[in-house]
């Protein structure tokens, strides 16, 4: 509103600040999902990948391999598929622009980040960008650690790691590859000469049992092997090869075996099926390959015999003991023995920091006070997976934030940003019943990949990604929880409008006479909002000032007669209205466009505002309907009273069969 | 609550294009409550009066406020007109009446003061009461023949009823629903009951009441 105001009272604005999502409060670096979410909804892809890299450097990567501990928290879960939070971050990274760096003022301090996986990446990112001169140094000869040399190219391609990494380095940070500190440059000179020095090692070393037979050429171990075939190495396995292991790990080296030419696959690991921790993703991804898994059988022995080998392997009869230790017990007398001509070894991986000087752990992982994140030279951090052991991507890019922001504290003494990331929060609980009974079923769409028998012919990617429309069409089904409608109560006239209108009693006047908005029950489709006469809801991501500058945007040097179009994104196909195409606006509902946004477009420039509504088959939000027709009614009768009767237009699909191509 | 309605935009127009600079104030009370004249209202007026006047060249400029309730001087008083020509008060009578009693630039009714009703849902209401000084509703069941019955006799039903409608057409006769209630609560004796005449004077003596010359407070 373009006033003063004088008669309200300002105050309690916000009474849910720290009220996240389940996905968001899942997500070890708390991306706001349902915000990008929203974004994709609108087509706006390039919003949603800034909302992104908010809290994530990494969206291409985290949209192809992410393990998604967002997912099991959805809210849909219960109602159908959760959200495919982690492909939607794919699409915003493919069809979004990054953005350009913004160059803080540089300041005296160097900092040094030893290893570029996930952790190195995100600390150089969030360093940098605080102005920082930040070096990174890698052995390897290109950047990205564990994303580059040992997930596969069939899950994350180099290209979309490339994509990731160019942004990260565009904030200005140098780079020193094939270089390994411990050998080629020392850490203590590094010590020296920087500020600070972060250690993003990750886990190098590459086990196998100490059985006998092992050491021989037939014998492989994981990180060597997935190293070469990401180089594009062909290695000469033979037809038979054996896995040993049940990890994640495990699935990636069985399954990059299969495309590097051996046509018999066998994981044999020593838990059962119910306790592999691989995840039943990966498993039926081998499965679905040709790859046969045997549980339950420890490794004894290997033994060799004229170019091939054997595992001897021994019934496991429990990996755990009592206390959930692992501490497996055999049953000698059950064995077999699994033929092969190359096996290879995937059953975990450790530091490898030995020649850095610093003080290690009994498992060879630097030595770090859990406080300050410092090892036993002062000035020298270390954070990821080299500490924690084996994780996943995004909790290794949330220990880069925290290693970063811990550094940052040293140097500055301002602690904000570590504060803002150990922030308390809450989440909400599942969907209530008189929600859930209102929410229409809607499966998960999805996406288009290599049928298997072409895909174990090559490295190309499984995975092909959504469409545009697909991919606004799946993240439509979020229900944004907790971005719903926010109560100002001091604006509030307690006209109870929003009470009649919301289909799923989200508001409720409680007993002290005013209203509570209960965040568990809204689906944020902004009726309240919509009908509020004193403007005293707000929903997250939407606002009238928001809508005026799109508006503003749109029309900016608008040609005479021009249209303006507001489109449901929910529209699957925009209606043609002949002439000059119109200029267009896609909005979450047309709800959010009120009769005031309507006439400002006329009053900026629009020779027409049309309202392009979506079917009933795609509409998410049905009880909005009659809303969105009243609203156009009550539209032409204000335009007609001032003379402007044919300015405005309501298109509604008659047909409800267009969403077709998603069928 | 006092229910309200927007007037036609012509009707405005008509008022605010002979000024350069016009506030529009709200009432975040009953004219709020009534979907006419809280912020929302106010907000959209401004630009309906904008494009407008601006369609018919002539240059005004509008900007919008709200008060919480615009029939209170205490609330007039946070009101900056400070270089306005004229106001659009976006409240009931009582509303407009002592804003143009407070402020020297001429003050204009957006909207037309319909009654004292009752919400019947969503956007609609029901006038339930005229004030008429003398509530009847203890005997007639709580349903106001003053309001509904459109004679506003004391006594009825008047010999245009028939079928428990009014002759007008347009409603229930109202005397039928105050018998039907008074039946339903075994209460149908006190419809033989002959009501005296109202003192009707009161209406046009009540225009000030003070509650201490009363004695009441
Ligand atoms: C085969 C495999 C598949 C995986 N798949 C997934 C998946 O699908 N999804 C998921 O979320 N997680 C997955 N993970 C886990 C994930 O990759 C790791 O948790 C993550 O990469 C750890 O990040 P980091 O930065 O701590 O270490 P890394 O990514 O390992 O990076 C460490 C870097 O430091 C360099 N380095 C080490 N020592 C030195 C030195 N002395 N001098 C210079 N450079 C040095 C290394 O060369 C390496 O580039 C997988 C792991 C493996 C092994
Ligand atoms: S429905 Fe949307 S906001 Fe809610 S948990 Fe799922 S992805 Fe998150
Ligand atoms: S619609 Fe707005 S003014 Fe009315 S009760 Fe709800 S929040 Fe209050
Ligand atoms: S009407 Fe919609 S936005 Fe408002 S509370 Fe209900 S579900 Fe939420």
């Amino acid at each position: 509103m373009r006033q003063t105001q004088v008669a309200h009272r300002s105050g309690l604005r916000d009474e849910q600040q720290r009220l996240y999502a389940p996905c968001r409060a899942r997500c070890p670096v708390h991306i706001d999902v349902p915000g990008y979410l929203a974004a994709i909804g609108e087509g706006r892809f390039t919003d949603a990948l800034e909302i992104v890299l908010e809290r994530c450097p990494l969206p291409s990567v985290c949209g192809r391999v992410c393990l998604h501990p967002c997912e099991d928290g959805c809210r849909r879960c219960l109602l159908d598929d959760p959200i495919a939070i982690a492909q939607l971050k794919r699409a915003a990274a493919d069809f979004g622009v990054y953005p350009r760096p913004e160059h803080p003022r540089l300041r005296p301090e160097k900092i040094a980040i030893v290893g570029s996986g996930p952790t190195g990446l995100t600390a150089a990112h969030d360093l940098a960008n605080r102005g920082f001169q930040v070096t990174l140094y890698e052995e390897k000869p290109l950047l990205g650690g564990t994303m580059r040399y040992g997930i596969p190219n069939y899950r994350l391609p180099d290209y979309a790691l490339d994509r990731d990494i160019d942004y990260i380095l565009s904030a200005g940070i140098a780079v020193n590859t094939g270089i390994r500190v411990g050998r080629d440059v020392m850490l203590d000179e590094l010590a020296a000469s920087h500020r600070a020095v972060v250690i993003t090692a990750g886990l190098q070393g590459s086990r196998a049992l100490p059985i006998p037979g092992v050491d021989s050429p037939r014998v492989l171990t994981a990180l060597p092997f997935l190293e070469a075939s990401s180089r594009g190495e062909d290695v000469d396995l033979g037809n038979r090869v054996v896995v040993v292991g049940g990890g994640n790990v495990a699935m990636d080296v069985a399954r990059t075996a299969r495309r590097q030419g051996a046509s018999d696959v066998h994981v044999v690991c020593l838990e059962s099926s119910d306790e592999i921790p691989a995840s039943p993703q990966e498993i039926h991804d081998a499965d679905i390959e040709g790859i046969t898994l045997h549980y339950s059988w420890g490794p004894r022995s290997i033994s060799h015999e004229a170019g091939t080998c054997a595992l001897n392997t021994v019934r496991c009869t429990s990996v755990f003991n009592a206390e959930k230790r692992f501490a497996p017990s055999f049953d000698e007398s059950v064995a077999e023995c699994f033929e092969a001509d190359t096996i290879i070894f995937a059953i975990g991986q450790s530091a490898d920091v030995g020649d850095l000087g610093i003080a290690l752990t009994s498992r060879g992982a630097p030595q770090i006070d859990p406080l300050t994140l410092k090892t036993s030279i002062g000035n020298v951090y270390a954070a990821g997976d080299v500490v924690s052991g084996p994780t996943k991507i995004i909790d290794a890019i949330a220990a880069g934030h925290q290693v970063a922001a811990t550094a940052y504290r040293d140097i500055t003494c301002d602690t904000e940003p570590l504060r803002l990331l150990n922030e308390e929060i809450d989440t909400l609980g599942e969907v209530p019943d008189t929600m859930a009974n209102k929410l229409e079923t809607r499966r998960r769409i999805q996406m288009e990949h290599l049928e298997f028998f072409d895909a174990v012919k090559t490295f190309d990617e499984i995975e092909g990604g959504y469409t545009e429309y697909e991919a606004a069409r799946e993240a439509q089904r979020c229900l944004s929880c907790t971005t719903g409608a926010r109560l100002t109560r001091e604006k509030c006239s307690l006209c109870l409008t929003c009470i009649r209108v919301c289909p799923h009693g989200a508001p409720i006047l409680s007993t002290d006479g005013y209203v509570y908005f209960d965040a568990a029950a809204c689906n944020a489709c902004g009726a309240c909002q919509s009908q509020c006469p004193s403007q005293a809801i707000v929903l997250e991501g939407h606002s009238e000032q928001e809508m005026s500058r799109r508006v503003e945007r749109q029309l900016w040097a608008a040609e005479m007669d021009t249209a303006l179009m507001f489109a449901c994104s929910s529209t699957p196909i925009v209606p043609n209205l002949g002439g000059t195409p119109p200029r267009i606006i896609t909005v979450t509902c047309l709800l959010r466009v009120s009769e005031r946004t309507v006439l400002e477009a006329l009053q900026n420039g629009a020779t027409r505002v049309v309202f392009a509504g979506c079917v009933e088959s795609t509409c998410r939000f049905l009880h909005a309907r009659e809303l969105v027709r009243q609203r156009s009614g009550h539209i032409e009768v204000l335009l007609s009273r001032i003379g402007m009767t044919n300015a405005f237009d309501f298109v509604e699909h008659k047909a409800d069969d267009l969403d077709w191509h998603l069928r | 609550m006092i229910v309200v309605r927007q007037k036609p935009v012509d009707e405005i127009c008509a008022f605010v294009t002979r000024h350069r600079r016009v506030l529009l104030v709200g009432c975040n009370t009953c004219a709020a409550v009534a979907l006419a004249g809280g912020e929302k209202e106010v907000d959209l007026m401004a630009e309906l009066l904008r494009l407008a006047t601006s369609r018919k060249a002539s240059f005004v400029e509008f900007s919008g406020t709200v008060l919480t309730r615009q029939c209170e001087p205490e609330f007039l008083e946070q009101l900056d007109s400070e270089g306005y020509d004229a106001i659009l008060s976006m409240a009931c009578g009582a509303g407009v009446a002592l804003l143009a009693s407070s402020v020297d630039v001429p003050v204009y009714p957006a909207l037309d003061t319909l009654f004292i009703g009752a919400a019947q849902g969503l956007a609609s209401w029901e006038a339930e009461c005229s004030a008429c000084g003398q509530c009847v509703l203890g005997r007639t069941a709580g349903i106001c023949p003053i309001t509904r019955c459109a004679k506003g006799i004391l006594n009825g039903p008047c010999g245009g009823m028939s079928d428990g409608r009014c002759e007008l057409g347009d409603r229930d006769c109202a005397w039928v629903l105050i018998f039907q209630r008074l039946e339903k609560f075994g209460r149908s004796e006190e419809f033989l009951e002959i009501a005296e005449p109202k003192d009707h004077s009161l209406r046009t003596r009540l225009v000030t009441w003070d509650a201490h010359e009363d004695g009441i407070r």
